[in-house]
């Protein structure tokens, strides 16, 4: 998705994209701390089909009812590779790669170089788990190691 | 007690005008229209030879449309800041150039025509060729624009307007005090110096001024600006360039949280303000000199207007605006009202010809309710 960011002098900022649909969408943040939202019209593109005004407490109350995706979108940012860094989340499945074994018997760090940092068991996260630690099927990794160290650790761990 | 009494009905009359300018604007707001006009009709109502005319509190609105002068001016150099006064100089000159060159020069042709000074052809100039950006920026948010693509290009053809006021009232200051070609060209090179002082200050120091005057209190920081400003004005007085373009430069000169928060906590005492200077534009002229200008006061605005909606088309076009959108543009740049005023009142109280009030007057009437009408008519 492209944010195409035009200054309007006296005004604030607009900020405007296409959604996969089509539409045309922007947002005005103004000086005073109000936005509009702004739906482009098909027949003139130059123009507003509608505007909503918004005070700065209820575009906060938008962003909130938003929120959920954009939480994701986060993670989903971290995923990415950072200068060769690769951070994954990987879902343990019952049966299959260490579920029901310790994080010492699959070897994660003498074969493939990247490590267990964390495992998230339900709402408890369990950070720096030692390689006498347990997994259990339906927790949730989190490995941090090279792009290929880390591609090798989720075939161990996710079998 | 003579004193109160006569303390008595400069209260009353001050009572009376200030709700005169609150009904012309509830009026003004129920037809959608700017209350600029209005406010310079209910001017002419109350003026000299009419039965309602003002006694006593003549001399407080005089000091009051001083004042107004000084508001409207220091707000207008706050409404930018100075990235993007910086970014308008470096992205928009050549709109710039030609809105200026459109505008102000029907204006000066027609002074000329009439047979006036140079002094008061370049005031006329200036008159046609500064668009109202107060009725303009309104106008743009009730009609739902904000958020078109063509509103961009009309804003930044209103920032060039604002950095070329700030080199062209300097130089009214100068032309004014009628000096010879030898001291003016000083005294313009001065202003221009002042002004780009000002400018550089306010790019690279503003922050640092402004936190100087920043409070948390609004009452220390309305006391604060409003002190500067009245005290930069009237020194710029004093120093024969005028306090509207002191008051201008201070507004410049403020940038960051302090502008934001000036601009809020002003804005109100500007209308007031800015409501007497409108009347007592009005009272200072005589009705009876009005209908000699009516025939060239129509026939600039009907230029004017033609010159600018092919500024604001031109702009449109540029920036790859569909035909609906230069439409817009070009109904947006019309309204003429505040600026076009204060430049007509520097020419007055300086004295120069006599009809350049009344044709100031009967031109901001015509195109302010007439541009405000053409932004509606396009949408």
């Amino acid at each position: 998705m492209e944010l195409f960011e035009t200054p309007l002098p006296g005004v604030g900022v607009r900020y405007e994209f296409t959604s996969a649909a089509g539409d045309r969408l922007g947002v005005v943040v103004r000086r005073d701390g109000r936005r509009d939202l702004v739906l482009y019209d098909e027949a003139d593109p130059d123009a507003c089909r509608d505007t909503v005004t918004l005070t700065g407490e209820e575009s906060a109350a938008l962003v909130e009812l938003f929120g959920g995706t954009r939480v994701t979108e986060r993670v989903a940012d971290l995923r990415q590779d950072i200068e060769g860094l690769s951070i994954e989340w990987i879902n343990l499945e019952p049966g299959r790669g260490l579920s029901g074994k310790t994080i010492g018997d699959g070897r994660i760090r003498t074969l493939t170089g990247a490590s267990v940092v964390a495992v998230l068991r339900g709402e408890q996260s369990i950070p720096g788990p030692g390689p006498d630690f347990v997994l259990e099927a339906g927790d949730i990794t989190v490995v941090v190691g090279s792009v290929p160290g880390v591609q090798a650790a989720q075939r161990l761990l996710a079998g | 007690m003579i004193a109160a009494s006569g303390a008595s009905t400069v209260l009353v009359e001050l009572g009376a005008v200030l709700l005169v300018l609150a009904v012309c604007g509830r009026i003004a707001a129920r037809f959608a229209l700017p209350s600029i006009p209005l406010y310079l009709v209910a001017g002419l109502l109350l003026g000299e030879g009419s039965p309602i005319a003002l006694q006593a509190s003549t001399d407080f609105i005089r000091i009051g449309a001083d004042l107004g002068v000084v508001l409207l001016l220091l707000l207008l150099g706050i409404e930018y800041t100075p990235a993007e006064l910086s970014r308008g100089m470096r992205t928009n000159w050549r709109a710039g150039i030609v809105d200026f060159a459109a505008n102000a020069l029907p204006g000066v042709a027609a002074a000329l025509l009439l047979g006036w000074s140079t002094v008061a052809a370049v005031l006329l100039g200036g008159i046609t060729y500064i668009t109202s950006s107060g009725i303009v920026a309104k106008l743009l948010s009730d009609l739902g624009r904000i958020g078109n693509r063509e509103t961009p290009i009309v804003l930044s053809v209103l920032v060039m307007e604002d950095i070329v006021m700030a080199l062209y009232l300097p130089v009214v200051g100068v032309l004014i005090v009628g000096a010879t070609v030898v001291e003016g060209s000083i005294a313009v090179a001065l202003a221009l110096a002042v002004v780009a002082v000002a400018l550089v200050v306010s790019l690279r120091l503003g922050t640092k001024v402004s936190r100087l005057l920043d409070s948390t209190s609004p009452e220390l920081l309305l006391l604060t600006l409003l002190g500067a400003t009245f005290l930069v004005a009237g020194l710029a007085d004093k120093a024969k360039v005028s306090a509207a373009v002191g008051a201008f430069l201070v507004g410049v000169t403020l940038s960051g949280q302090i502008a934001e928060r000036g601009r809020e906590l002003l804005a109100p005492i500007r209308d007031v303000f800015g409501g007497l200077f409108f009347i007592f534009f009005g009272l200072q002229i005589d009705p009876a000199d009005l209908p000699p200008v009516l025939v060239p006061a129509v026939l600039l605005a009907v230029v004017g207007a033609a010159t600018k909606a092919g500024t604001g088309w031109w702009a449109a076009r540029r920036g790859g605006i569909g035909k609906p959108g230069r439409r817009r543009a070009a109904a947006a740049m019309i309204p003429r009202g505040e600026f076009s005023i204060v430049i007509a009142g520097i020419g007055t109280a300086a004295g120069l010809e006599r009809d350049l009030g009344p044709l100031a007057a009967c031109f901001v009437l015509v195109l302010a309710v007439g541009g405000s009408l053409a932004m509606r008519f396009t949408d």
